[in-house]
């Protein structure tokens, strides 16, 4: 498939990523999360494509995920609105504060520091301390 | 040649699709309002009603301890019981051996300890059964070889599980209650029963409804949890309660506890304590001895205030507080790494409160939905999204996301948690990657192109 953007013209291995996309969709709506740190390598790194097309488009790609995940997951008795109240306008502050503070941090540590983060809680997931 | 209209045209079809197949799919009750979690009168006296007969539609509604030598007949309704448990209930019926039992209070704020005494049959074993009258999902998935070696792959569900349950022993049966626990997630709640020889004590889930359904490959494909079996015998029924007990409350120590000191002339007495964070409402309390002769149930109230809110799905109550904060802080800094907050949120919250992993992910999942739309819509006013890819892509997703949901509730939590500890070491090495110096160089570069882009794009959007 060719996708034309901002006048340039990319050739996408377009099999590829929809079976990627089809897996990745599965296993994150399986666990309940959104999937875009995996959408966006798969884009960029599995189909060579720019960082400027990625990022709008991987949102889309995984909009549609979690619209249908979200619906599923009702029909399966799996949502607790209580929960969801708690949690919601959490999610939306969160959103409105982290720009504030992100011109204040380097990512390169932010990744770091996170990237940490999950190692220690993958391990203690998987029952080694 | 895809066009625009097509695809949009397409993607309408397959939503209509969508909710059709959703509202002609299993029925499902809307998630019941938190009411439930202020009881308006404390030790109401009213409706003393459903208490145990925990049935569903098509379960039997006699009471289960009818069955063998119980001469506890003449009071077999027990669930009629009109006061609200005056302490030290009268046994009704003359003849012996009779089990009463009596509660040192019916109200706990919270969870709280109650203590309890009462008489069984003079040189048996005395259990303490007691369970909630909050009901919560739960599911278990079988798919280990039988007898035959062929595996059943069939999925038990319930949605009469009680939100708290748990049986008391004597003290004497400690050893053998630890030599569970030490088994970790890798027991049996029916060897369980039967070693501690508890089997008797075990009634009220056992009667619970339970729905079956033989999963297919093909079924799984497109999404449906397969053909529903005909009701199980109460045998069966029994015997698969037991694993939807263990997939609710995963460990031997949450469900047996030996705390009962038990004299030999058959009176008992000891301490049955409702946790913190339970669920709230009514609690059942039925002491029984020898061959099933069980007492007259007592009632004990748990009552929750605000902060503490009971999330009726996830059977679990919890301060509000904290799920709030945790929330907060992990988008902030999903935001802030550049990736969504679930993946550390999630095994948070199953680690932290005990939730069911289905319900974690059924509802966190909701939570990005809408600044993933006003991302979308903040991208497209500038014309920086290529509908084209991002539209056929998120159709591969499509199918994608029906599929995964009915998966959740095949796995166990402990599953749940083991590949989540995967996705995240993987995770973790894609962040760190990104942190690299050969990464971080290219990342400029593409940064300073994407920039250049977005301005341009911008001031299209603004000349328009």
């Amino acid at each position: 498939m060719v996708v034309e953007f901002w006048g340039q013209e990319f050739k996408v291995n377009i099999v590829f990523g929809c079976i990627g996309a089809f897996l990745l969709a599965i296993v994150s709506s399986m666990f309940g999360f959104g999937g875009g740190p995996f959408m966006v390598p798969l884009m960029s790194v599995g189909l060579g494509l720019p960082m400027y097309l990625v990022v709008g488009s991987s949102l889309t790609a995984i909009f549609f995920n979690t619209l249908m995940g979200t619906m599923r997951h009702y029909q399966f008795g799996n949502f607790d609105l209580t929960f969801f109240l708690i949690m919601f306008p959490a999610a939306i502050l969160g959103g409105y504060i982290a720009p504030k503070i992100a011109k204040k941090v380097s990512p390169l540590m932010v990744k770091r520091i996170a990237s940490v983060g999950m190692i220690i809680l993958a391990l203690n997931l998987l029952g080694l301390y | 040649m895809i066009t625009k209209r097509n695809i949009i045209i397409m993607l309408l079809f397959l939503l209509a699709i969508g909710s059709f197949y959703i509202s002609s799919g299993d029925a499902q009750d809307p998630p019941a309002a938190p009411t439930q979690s202020t009881p308006a009168t404390p030790a109401a006296p009213a409706a003393p009603s459903v208490s145990s007969a925990p049935s569903g539609p098509g379960a039997p509604t006699a009471p289960v301890e009818a069955s063998g030598p119980s001469v506890t007949t003449p009071a077999a309704a027990p669930s009629v019981q009109p006061a609200p448990v005056a302490p030290a209930v009268p046994a009704t019926p003359p003849p012996p051996p009779t089990v009463t039992l009596s509660v040192e209070k019916t109200s706990v704020n919270n969870g709280g300890q109650i203590s309890v005494k009462g008489r069984g049959i003079p040189g048996k074993p005395v259990y303490i059964e007691v369970w909630s009258e909050n009901k919560v999902k739960s599911s278990f998935f079988d798919s280990k070889p039988g007898k035959d070696g062929k595996s059943p792959y069939k999925l038990y569900l319930t949605y009469a599980m009680p939100a708290s349950y748990k049986i008391y022993l004597p003290e004497s049966q400690k050893s053998v209650v630890d030599s569970f626990k030490k088994k970790g997630k890798k027991w049996n709640f029916a060897e369980a029963l039967k070693a501690l020889d508890a089997e008797v004590a075990y009634s009220t889930p056992a009667n619970i409804q339970i729905d079956v359904y033989q999963s297919t490959l093909m079924a799984s494909v497109i999404g449906s949890r397969g053909a529903k079996l005909p009701a199980l015998d109460a045998k069966e029924n029994r015997k698969h309660s037991m694993q939807l007990v263990k997939s609710r409350f995963e460990k031997a120590g949450r469900l047996f506890v030996p705390s009962l000191d038990v004299k030999p002339d058959g009176s008992f007495s000891g301490v049955i304590s409702i946790p913190e964070g339970g669920s709230p409402g009514k609690y059942e309390v039925v002491a029984v001895s020898g061959a099933s002769v069980r007492s007259q149930p007592a009632t004990v109230e748990n009552h929750i205030n605000f902060p503490m809110i009971y999330l009726s799905n996830a059977g679990t109550s919890l301060n509000a507080l904290w799920p709030f904060v945790l929330t907060l802080a992990i988008s902030i800094f999903g935001v802030l790494m550049g990736a969504g907050g679930g993946f550390i949120l999630n095994p948070l919250l199953v680690s932290i409160w005990p939730l069911p992993h289905t319900i974690v992910a059924g509802t966190v999942m909701p939570t990005v939905l809408f600044s993933q739309a006003s991302g979308i819509y903040n991208y497209s006013k500038i014309k920086f999204i290529s509908w084209k890819l991002g539209i056929t892509m998120g159709l591969a997703m499509l199918a994608g996301g029906f599929i995964g949901p009915k998966l959740t509730e095949m796995i166990t939590l402990s599953q749940f948690k083991f590949v989540f500890g995967w996705i995240l070491l993987v995770l973790a090495g894609l962040m760190f990657w990104q942190t690299t110096p050969g990464y971080v160089s290219k990342n400029k570069k593409e940064q300073a192109i994407m920039a250049e882009f977005k301005k341009r794009a911008e001031a299209a959007a603004k000349a328009k």
